[in-house]
């Protein structure tokens, strides 16, 4: 049985437009959270978003594709190209597969067609709603590529990716698959917006993860994979693993459609579950990149199944949210590259803007930067509405 | 192909042609003159409490029911996990959100409908009320939703020998759907009656909908349950799908149904003619969409009827081996089931 290994990243969020770029903002500090300018929505001013800063011309532009696609399909094609680009020549003869997760679809073009779709159907382009599915833009996305072996789209809120990510590593370990490129992407939207709005889950200032005094999250939008690779196909590609996918779970919390469980039930399951996949003790775990959406249910039940889970005694732990901002369907694979960074690098991302203490939990979060570390294994956390929690283990070879 | 080696071991089953909560399902032949096919839905207030009713869509409705149908004739009260297929998710309410956050310039909205409009959505709600802490995943890949919850089933049971899956598939449709469906061609805008579908005379599919779901062991658990001995899917053109599925045919025969996922439109039924003849040649042959429709999870509806051994005009106690050829749009699935 091979192991899945990550042997190379592609992204695109709001602190930039590929790995080296994002981690570049990670590593200075710099927030891509401001004020919608691409989006065109009623709360323009008042709700800040990490916007990835291109038209979707500009973005087609990337890929050479169409600028009709949704936008989430434009994201996530850069991201593809960027994690694919180096092995698509070396591949030849390899079960090559796609698993992205997403939540919107086609849902930012659809929305602005609506009402007409509504009064006079004929009075929309076939265009506008013909790629409204979640897995239309997996597909068209996979096609561009030319990968066909396999393709999948998992939607499970906002532990999409995480979950993509899982049944790729899974694939490859049962040697159904030499290569997958696994995790998601989602674009902002009206929809999504007004959503998590009437939720009154919205920071209207920059979102401050795991601070007492924190106001929600702010939503944001982007794309991250990882690309995996099974033994026999890094040799034929000659590729170099950065760690490899050691331990995944999902779990459901059976709580409440949208709300946390106060302890994180499905949290503490997910966690747990995925360190006896390694084989694991959580005294083995040197960072965990936290869930911390920067609401206060999120924080409050997974701060409480973090110090469960590692009984007090919790490794460097960080939310790179307050960077990024809450990317949804995308944020499972986003924080999977930066898992990965984490552990190539030898580095502990902060959890920016961090001011005041919780009450109800008993350890800190990483406020500064901190480099030249022995990153051996990082738990990456994802948990969702629907009550979907997910949790990944990547660790050095 | 795919070695799934799975056994089902109970069904709820809710589509057009009727539900099987009250013993009598597909009893008598369904007809209509449609060009959509609503699900016939049982009473939920049999199995739902009347207030978290109130608050639930068509889709999560039959869903749930359908899944704790299932869940009783396998004797369980909850499942160790589930994963669950749906191409469209909830559109009732994401229709319903969208329509007021456009209306009304995206004010004074409440968020009822935008909670429940995540895909996940069924399956967060079958392990809220069954309390199932359990791995739960929902696949949205078009008419691959249901099989990659079946794959999904496979790969979970792997790791995890001896539990109990709760696997499924849900799709609803609305008055939109179906009219975005028809701008697209997809859709049937006349009206036909079932024999128009066993026929081929189809411009366009009839639009299906509903909910199937099914208890999945690694085991069987009693003589009633099936085998899922293969399966293979697929996105082709129509020729290199009629060479994959000789392929699996070559792999897997020899059969004793052949059961087609042939759903009525001319070019569709040309297809699955030239599979009869060329491929299937001495293999009696039955369909399943004339009672179901056209939608992206067909083929858990299709999976539900071989489960109850209904096979429409032909002797079902020389049935043994079973060949189900499903396709929606250029997505595909060969299956071999076993009874």
């Amino acid at each position: 049985m091979s192991k899945a290994h990550v042997v190379h990243t592609g992204i695109i969020t709001a602190i930039g437009n590929d790995t080296a770029a994002c981690l570049q903002s990670l590593l200075e500090g710099k927030s891509g959270i401001g004020k919608a300018e691409i989006l065109k929505t009623h709360w323009q001013d008042e709700l800040p978003v990490a916007e990835v800063k291109l038209s979707n011309e500009e973005l087609a532009g990337k890929t050479g594709v169409s600028p009709d696609w949704p936008r989430t399909a434009l994201l996530s094609a850069i991201a593809v190209q960027e994690a694919w680009e180096p092995y698509k020549e070396k591949a030849k003869g390899l079960r090559t597969s796609f698993f992205s997760a997403n939540t919107v679809g086609g849902m930012d073009l659809t929305e602005n067609v609506y009402k007409d779709f509504i009064t006079d159907v004929q009075s929309v382009a076939l265009k506008q709603i013909i790629n409204h599915e979640c897995g239309a833009i997996t597909e068209i996305v996979a096609a561009h590529f030319g990968i066909g072996d396999f393709v999948t789209t998992i939607s499970t809120a906002c532990s999409s990716s995480a979950n993509s990510i899982m049944m790729a590593a899974q694939m490859i370990e049962a040697g159904m698959l030499d290569i997958a490129i696994a995790g998601g992407a989602d674009s902002l939207s009206k929809f999504t917006l007004n959503g998590f709005h009437t939720l009154m889950i919205l920071d209207k200032q920059p979102c401050q993860p795991f601070d007492n005094n924190r106001r929600g999250l702010n939503l944001g939008e982007g794309a991250g994979y990882v690309l995996l690779m099974s033994e026999k196909a890094m040799q034929q590609c000659g590729a170099q693993a950065i760690c490899t996918v050691s331990g995944y779970a999902n779990a459901n919390d059976a709580y409440h459609q949208t709300a946390s469980s106060p302890d994180g039930i499905g949290n503490k399951l997910a966690m747990g579950n995925a360190l006896k996949k390694a084989g694991l003790k959580p005294a083995d775990i040197s960072y965990i990149n936290l869930h911390g959406t920067g609401t206060a249910n999120n924080d409050s039940s997974e701060g409480k199944a973090v110090e469960a889970i590692f009984e007090g005694r919790v490794p460097m732990a960080s939310s790179t949210k307050a960077f990024t901002g809450h990317t949804l369907g995308a944020a499972g694979g986003v924080e999977a590259v930066f898992s990965a960074l984490s552990i190539k690098e030898g580095v502990v991302f902060p959890n920016m803007r961090w001011q005041t203490q919780m009450e109800d939990i008993n350890w800190q979060v990483e406020t500064k930067l901190k480099t030249g570390q022995d990153i051996s294994h990082v738990l990456s956390n994802s948990f969702g509405f629907g009550g979907n929690c997910s949790s990944l283990i990547f660790s050095s070879c | 192909m795919l070695n799934i080696d799975l056994y089902i071991n109970s069904a709820g089953i809710i589509s057009g042609a009727g539900n099987n909560m009250n013993g009598n399902f597909l009893q008598n032949i369904p007809q209509y003159s449609a060009n959509a096919l609503p699900a016939v839905e049982p009473d939920y207030k049999e199995y739902i409490p009347v207030m978290q009713l109130r608050r639930m869509s068509r889709a999560v409705r039959m869903g749930v029911v359908a899944a704790k149908t299932a869940m009783q004739q396998a004797g369980i009260e909850k499942p160790d996990a589930m994963c669950v297929g749906s191409a469209y998710g909830c559109l009732q309410d994401t229709e319903t959100f969208l329509g007021k956050m456009t209306e009304q310039d995206e004010q004074m909205l409440t968020p009822t409908a935008f909670i429940q409009s995540t895909h996940n959505t069924v399956a967060g709600q079958i392990a809220l009320l069954a309390n199932c802490n359990g791995h739960n995943l929902t696949y949205v890949h078009r008419g691959h939703s249901f099989e990659h919850a079946i794959i999904d089933a496979k790969l979970y049971l792997q790791q995890h020998p001896g539990e109990h899956l709760l696997v499924g598939a849900i799709e609803e449709q609305t008055a939109n759907s179906i009219k975005a469906l028809q701008y697209a061609g997809a859709t049937a805008k006349e009206h036909y009656a079932p024999g128009d579908v066993m026929a081929g005379s189809l411009h366009a599919p009839v639009c299906g909908e509903g909910a199937a779901f099914f208890s999945i062991t690694q085991q069987p658990l009693s003589e009633k349950s099936i085998h899922i001995a293969g399966l293979d899917i697929f996105r082709a053109d129509e020729q290199t799908a009629f060479e994959k599925i000789s392929t699996f045919a070559n792999n897997n025969s020899p059969f004793d149904v052949f059961v087609s996922g042939m759903n009525g439109e001319k070019r569709n039924h040309a297809f699955y003619r030239r599979l009869g003849e060329e491929i299937f040649k001495y293999t009696p042959r039955t369909t399943f969409k004339q009672f179901c429709g056209e939608y992206p999870v067909a083929a858990s509806f299709a999976t539900g009827m071989l489960f109850h051994r209904i096979f429409p005009g032909i002797d079902a106690s020389r049935v043994k081996n079973i060949v189900l050829v499903n396709n929606h749009c250029e997505y595909y699935s060969c299956w071999k089931f076993t009874l």
